[in-house]
């Protein structure tokens, strides 16, 4: 069951990052967390609705957001405002769209909500399940977590 | 600089579109983003984004166009997703008319734009290229 929808969460972001910013995506750690809480700086929540529940919690570090956005501006970015949280948003969204696309044709039938942006770590975020799983996943330029509460 | 050679799809004139499509999405973040007072940047970028507004048109007129010539599989998707895009440039476009000072708004959609077409022109519009080239 964790496998059907945590596997094309993963193949998405690897795809997206591969195809947009020429980054491969690697699994690091795999934990459980009580809480969903942002482990970083920079944060995106999305809510995914219909046959499977809950949040995707993305948790970026601000170095890496900046970098992100710059490397697509080709723009300094000083610090994470609202530029850079809605290209980041828009990045997660994205991610989260492709894989729903494949939960669909694995005849999960979902939605998700727009994107919201949670800036500072300890960020609280509603749960629909007991347990967050939280994947560490690694790039050239960084670390982040995505955490996921999704029944 | 925006553009990258890497977001070239092999088919010339859909390249060089892309490329002028890019030069205009940089000259408006350059407003955008400019240190000036809002007040003083709104004219400008209203300019920026009619201009950039226009040759969305324009290129995805021609690149939907080419499809037709290829009978691309995907193109009524792919049309699709030209005609949503339009839409919110055009609904940006209004929030903007109605609130031209409101900094926030501005910097928002123009975050989400930058994303939105890295991601089509480095993804979708990449099948493009390959179809034309193995067809």
């Amino acid at each position: 069951m964790q496998a059907d929808y945590v596997n094309p969460i993963f193949k998405a972001a690897n795809d997206v990052f591969n195809s947009m910013l020429q980054l491969e995506v690697s699994r690091g750690d795999l934990e459980t967390n009580d809480n969903l809480v942002s482990t970083k700086e920079a944060n995106i929540s999305i809510g995914v609705t219909g046959d499977l529940n809950g949040s995707i919690l993305f948790s970026f570090p601000e170095d890496m957001v900046l970098d992100i956005v710059e490397g697509m501006s080709g723009m300094e970015m000083k610090e994470i405002d609202t530029f850079v949280t809605s290209a980041m948003g828009e990045l997660a969204n994205i991610i989260c769209g492709n894989a729903l696309t494949t939960l669909n044709e694995n005849n999960y039938n979902c939605d998700i909500v727009p994107p919201q942006v949670l800036i500072g770590k300890g960020q609280t975020v509603a749960m629909s399940t007991e347990q967050v799983l939280t994947i560490n996943l690694e790039t050239d330029i960084g670390e982040f977590d995505l955490n996921i509460s999704i029944s | 600089m925006i553009w990258k050679e890497r977001y070239k799809i092999g088919v010339e004139e859909v390249d060089r579109q892309h490329k002028e499509l890019f030069n205009r999405l940089n000259d408006f973040l350059q407003v955008v983003r400019s240190e000036e007072d809002m007040e003083k940047k709104a004219a400008e970028i209203e300019k920026t984004l009619n201009f950039m507004g226009e040759y969305v048109v324009v290129h995805f007129d021609s690149e939907e166009e080419i499809q037709r010539e290829y009978n691309y599989p995907d193109y009524e998707e792919h049309r699709q997703t030209h005609e949503r895009f339009k839409q919110e440039i055009m609904e940006f476009k209004q929030e903007f008319e109605a609130d031209k000072c409101n900094e926030e708004l501005v910097m928002e959609f123009s975050g989400k734009l930058l994303t939105w077409l890295i991601h089509h022109v480095a993804g979708a519009d990449q099948k493009i290229g390959e179809y034309v080239d193995n067809n």
